[in-house]
């Protein structure tokens, strides 16, 4: 297929999931600091920023619940706020129209027309709640239209990978900032706190029917990284964005990008957890994070920029 | 007039294409459907099928019509509307319907004329400019044409086929005679309207086809990719591999890029998908470097390769000359079309076809006069309010002035131009247009009708049964343009053998 | 006069480059007073180089590299014998000769306005006065042709490629390729055919033009005029040094304006920056050890 229409659908993907992760992300720090002391809340708004890698937006305001969830959620100048993101989505959907099933392009379409036809900056002081939840809804909605509406070929190949490559990311940022900003600061981690990581990633009844009501650090730690059935553990992310490498690939016996992204996995398959939580996390958390991020400019590398992505000039000479 | 050639020089030959009549003329029209109170033959039973349905059953299917293009998202973009409209373009619920006889005769005319456009662009570019020594075609005239491109001096095609798709536009006039109204040779569109109006139809109203022999026309795909292979570098090994290159989904006509690409199962693809390696094309796909060997473009000219054209312009697809001249691809349509579809050179069209061909044009131009010269140009100017103008170079009806609908003001800014730019405009006798019923408000009313028909040359000129039938919306206009409230008709080409 | 030219240029890049597509117009043409004994094009990253004759008869290379450079080096190497040109000096036909209508529609493309040439009406006036103050048609030719020649200075970086040619009148310098467009600008307001010609020059300061002591020289691509006259033929004129058109001069080939014979012109995918050399080597043989 055309690189454009494969680099396309690959943004496409991860652009749905980015938005999903980050109304994910809002909703639930929204839940946590509601509990806790003004002090707290205002470093759980920081520290999503962190997550977010947005440390330097809104470094010179008073950060709280308003300022943040405007700022990721409407916010034109932030280009991964969730209507930016879902405005990319369409984007590339639209170029791809001919791609993908008309079912999946009504389901991105409408919903970014949804955002357009909402005033979003009133709902989120009045019903954060609702707005999260229809963002997360809608996202799912459109994975789940692809999953069921899209013939498993290449085009819907690269959805997924763009979609796991974009959760792995999420995740691996979320528990880097959570656990690294905890064992720092040396003390115990509450109940709320755990209920907080978890439910942002969906993986708070799993984990209890797993584990039941114990939250032990290591063991939601591991949940969330190695989890082979829980859908949004990176590992998970990781094995299905692998399974659709494999499927890509035309010769996979010589294939660089796949040993690449083998070895990733694998790196965070075969971890001791003890260990790592011994070593330092955030040592840990950074490589996996820059190995998930080489995972992806290989796919840029390998599938995308076949020819260039450098701009075109005009030379005479007299 | 500067450096234009006074009236002096253009007795001869070119005085001959002064229509012969410069009185006014009755404006009559030709009704399609009927002659008298009599209604014509072929139209006798649909017309008594549409009698038979209600006007609420009437307005009811044109309701379904509307939202089946609707819901498919067949739409235009509006070009200087407000940003990113896109519009359906309303079809009309009753069908134009053209009987077998008149039918050979337009394909025969159509057929006659393409041979010699591609006849005349062959000696153009890669022959001798016979027609231009000979003085068959004024040679200032041609080098004058904004279409004619001097790059393109040199560069052969397979079997010589430079008009590969065409869509030349065919007016009745008021006693019923069918005239090319323009050529277009480059990038004509409608087509995806044909074969739309006609699913579109069938499924509103499929009893208006009974007692008919409607001939189909949903083949225009395969007719096209056949021609589209016949036209590959011979040296390409296999079956070719063919693209359609579009400028990309801002362009009014994307829809019906992405449906074409379909309806053959070609790639389209966007300059930026294409690269050039030693003067070969191929499209970068995630399995490497794919070559290509015949590139439909529905690109204009001058954007197709930033080393050669406008160098204010980095769109295209740098190198591709030179691929094309290489005879490494095939471009459809050929490079340098413009510069026998320009308005000015269209008068000398009949000429071609005499001294191409030997044989006398089987269908007639509309009366024009070319305001260079000098007693043309006195003519034109004492007629303004009762012709019709229009600039060489433009398409889709923009620039065009009627003199009859014209204010004082705009007609003595139209002589001001004519006057300054006389190479920039012809001139025309206005036609009536015929005029067919066409559901307005729910009821049936007269309305002015052209048609489109679209040829496909590859080792054979084939013409589609049918075309698009454009229809002007307000009552009396003679603007059929899409983008000036046209609308459009379903078109019926009868078999030879009736039912 | 056997001259031995090479022309080079060369494009650096600060970071690698890719997809680069080239038009090269560096071949000396063949016509009554010169011909190309040899001539040979390269390029470094070496490429496959497509060559034709374009639509005003000039041999034009082409060629691409897609492969990552960050340097480019094109080369043409010709060696072409010139002799001296024939001049209309005999020629006593009146001005008015170019209003006949031969000459109107038969040199149609070298009467209109370009985009390097668009004169506006203090040129077109300037260039009148000349022209009806003159009734023999060469005499008036060769007004124009002084005119310019003592309008401009020459002063290379005064001028920049598409500038307006009447900016170049009112601010009275340019190089060689102003000179010849404003020239042919004042010709053909008035009815005269001129055309551009683009060309190598045998000289060390081509606003001077006296022929050079040394053997071997470096100078630049030059550019002059050709103006048709009635029954004669084209007649070639250099408004830049006011010099004849001999046998120093070699013709690459001729168009409406700059653009149709500018020598180099390319596209890649890269860095906007880049370093850019140009450079002409003339060599005149001495045959005078062949005996």
């Amino acid at each position: 297929m055309l690189s454009r229409h494969a680099e396309a659908l690959f943004w496409m993907g991860r652009y749905v999931e980015r938005a999903e992760d980050t109304s994910r992300m809002l909703d639930v720090t929204f839940h946590n600091v509601l509990e806790s002391p003004p002090a707290e809340a205002s470093t759980a708004w920081r520290e999503l920023m962190e997550v977010l890698y947005l440390d330097d937006a809104l470094a010179d305001t008073e950060v709280d619940a308003a300022t943040v969830s405007r700022y990721l959620v409407t916010e034109g100048d932030n280009p991964g706020s969730i209507v930016a993101s879902i405005a990319l989505a369409r984007e590339n959907a639209r170029g791809v129209r001919d791609r993908i099933s008309s079912e999946l392009w009504e389901a991105i379409n409408r919903f970014h027309l949804l955002l357009g036809d909402r005033d979003l900056a009133a709902d989120l002081e009045v019903q954060p709640y609702e707005v999260f939840r229809l963002i997360r809804d809608r996202c799912q909605l459109i994975a789940g239209v692809a999953s069921q509406t899209m013939p498993r070929d290449a085009g819907y190949r690269f959805i997924l990978l763009g979609l796991m490559l974009e959760r792995a990311e999420m995740t691996c940022r979320l528990l880097a900032v959570r656990y690294t900003r905890l064992l720092h600061s040396g003390r115990q981690m509450g109940f709320h706190a755990w209920l907080a990581v978890l439910k942002s990633v969906s993986a708070y009844e799993a984990y209890i029917k797993e584990h039941r009501a114990s939250f032990d650090p290591s063991r939601v730690l591991e949940f969330l990284m190695l989890s082979t059935d829980f859908p949004r553990s990176i590992l998970f992310s990781l094995r299905v964005a692998e399974d659709q490498l494999q499927r890509l690939v035309p010769d996979s016996s010589s294939s660089s990008i796949l040993r690449l992204v083998g070895r990733v996995r694998a790196r965070a398959e075969f971890c001791d957890i003890e260990q790592v939580m011994d070593e330092g996390l955030d040592q840990f958390f950074d490589a996996l994070q820059t190995d998930i991020y080489e995972v992806g400019a290989a796919v840029e590398k390998q599938f995308f920029r076949t020819g260039t992505d450098l701009e075109l000039h005009i030379v005479e000479s007299t | 007039m500067p450096n234009a050639p006074s009236s002096a020089t253009t007795v001869g030959a070119y005085t001959r294409l002064m229509p012969e009549t410069t009185s006014t003329k009755a404006l009559t029209q030709f009704s399609e459907v009927f002659d008298g109170d009599e209604i014509r033959p072929h139209y006798r039973a649909l017309m008594q099928r549409f009698s038979e349905l209600g006007s609420a059953d009437l307005a009811h299917r044109a309701t379904l019509l509307d939202a089946i293009f609707r819901n498919l998202g067949i739409t235009f973009a509006v070009y200087g509307g407000e940003e990113g409209t896109e519009r359906t373009w309303p079809m009309d619920l009753i069908p134009r319907i053209i009987p077998a006889g008149e039918w050979r005769h337009i394909e025969s005319g159509l057929v006659q004329r393409v041979q010699a456009l591609n006849l005349f662009l062959e000696d153009l570019y890669v022959g001798g400019q016979a027609a231009l020594n000979d003085g068959v075609i004024p040679r200032w005239l041609v080098e004058s044409a904004d279409g004619f491109l001097r790059e393109a001096r040199g560069i052969s095609v397979p079997l010589g086929a430079r008009c590969i798709i065409t869509g030349i536009d065919l007016v009745r006039d008021g006693q019923g005679v069918y005239r090319v109204l323009e050529d277009n040779l480059r990038v004509p569109s409608g087509i995806s309207y044909v074969l739309e109006n006609r699913v579109a139809l069938t499924r509103v109203h499929p009893v208006a086809f009974a007692h008919h022999r409607v001939r189909p026309v949903n083949h225009y795909g395969s007719s096209l990719l056949t021609a589209l292979h016949a036209v590959a570098p011979p040296a390409s090994a296999g079956e070719p591999t063919v693209v359609l290159l579009t400028p990309g989904v801002a362009n009014s006509a994307y829809f019906e890029h992405a449906f074409l690409a379909r309806q053959m199962g070609i790639e389209l693809v966007e300059g930026r998908d294409l690269i050039v390696d030693d003067h070969v094309v191929s499209m970068r796909t995630t399995h490497g470097l794919q070559r290509v060997d015949v590139i439909y473009s529905r690109v204009n000219d001058e954007f197709m390769d930033p080393v050669v054209f406008r160098r204010d312009s980095l769109l295209g697809v740098p190198g591709i000359v030179s691929a094309v001249r290489s005879g490494n691809v095939t471009l459809a349509n050929a490079l340098g079309n413009g510069a026998a579809d320009d308005k000015g050179i269209y008068p000398f069209v009949p000429a071609m076809i005499k001294y191409y061909l030997g044989q006398e044009p089987i269908l007639p131009n509309c009366e024009t006069y070319l305001p260079w010269d000098a007693d043309q140009l006195k003519t034109v100017l004492d007629r303004l309010d009762q012709l019709v103008v229009k600039p060489v170079a433009e398409a889709g009806g923009v620039g065009i002035v009627i003199g009859t609908k014209a204010g004082d003001a705009e007609l003595a800014e139209l002589s001001e131009k004519l006057r300054n730019n006389p190479r920039g405009f012809i001139a025309q006798e206005i036609v009536q247009l015929s005029t067919h019923p066409t559901l307005v408000k729910g009821e049936l009313a007269p309305r002015h009708i052209d048609l489109r028909p679209f040829t496909i040359t590859g080792s054979h000129t084939e013409v589609i049964p049918g075309g698009l039938t454009r229809v002007a919306l307000p009552e009396g206009s003679l603007i059929v343009n899409s983008s000036q409230g046209g609308g459009s008709k379903d078109t019926w080409v009868l078999a030879e053998d009736p039912l | 006069m056997r001259l031995e030219i090479r022309y080079s240029t060369e494009f650096a890049y600060p970071s690698m480059v890719r997809e680069s597509h080239n038009v090269l117009r560096a071949c000396p043409a063949t016509d009554a007073n010169q011909t190309v004994i040899g001539y040979n094009v390269f390029s470094e990253p070496a490429s496959r180089v497509l060559s034709y004759t374009d639509y005003w008869g000039t041999r034009v290379d082409t060629f691409g590299i897609r492969m990552p450079h960050n340097r480019l080096v094109v080369a043409a190497d010709s060696s072409v014998e010139t002799s001296a040109r024939a001049e209309p000096n005999d020629i006593r036909l009146p001005a008015a000769e170019y209003r006949n209508d031969e000459i109107v529609t038969g040199f149609h493309e070298y009467l209109q306005r370009s985009p390097h040439t668009a004169w506006g009406v203090d040129v077109a006036g300037i260039a009148a006065g000349l022209v009806s103050s003159e009734t023999d048609l060469v005499t008036a030719v060769s007004a124009i042709h002084v005119w310019v020649g003592e309008r401009l200075d020459y002063v290379p970086g005064a001028t920049y490629v598409g500038m307006d040619v009447n900016e170049v009148h009112q601010q009275r310098q340019g190089v060689c390729q102003d000179f010849a467009h404003l020239a042919i600008a004042m010709y053909r307001s008035q009815g005269i055919p001129a055309r551009y010609v683009s060309g190598y020059f045998y000289a060390l300061d081509q606003s001077i033009g006296t022929a050079p002591e040394e053997a071997e020289i470096e100078v630049q691509t030059h550019a002059w005029v050709e103006v048709m006259i009635p029954s004669w033929g084209w007649w070639a004129l250099d408004p830049t040094n006011l010099q004849s058109v001999g046998d120093r001069h070699v013709k690459i080939g001729h168009g409406r304006d700059y653009d149709d014979v500018l020598p180099l012109r390319g596209t890649y995918h890269g860095t906007e920056t880049h370093e850019l050399g140009v450079a002409v080597h003339i060599t005149r043989e001495r045959l005078t050890q062949q005996q």
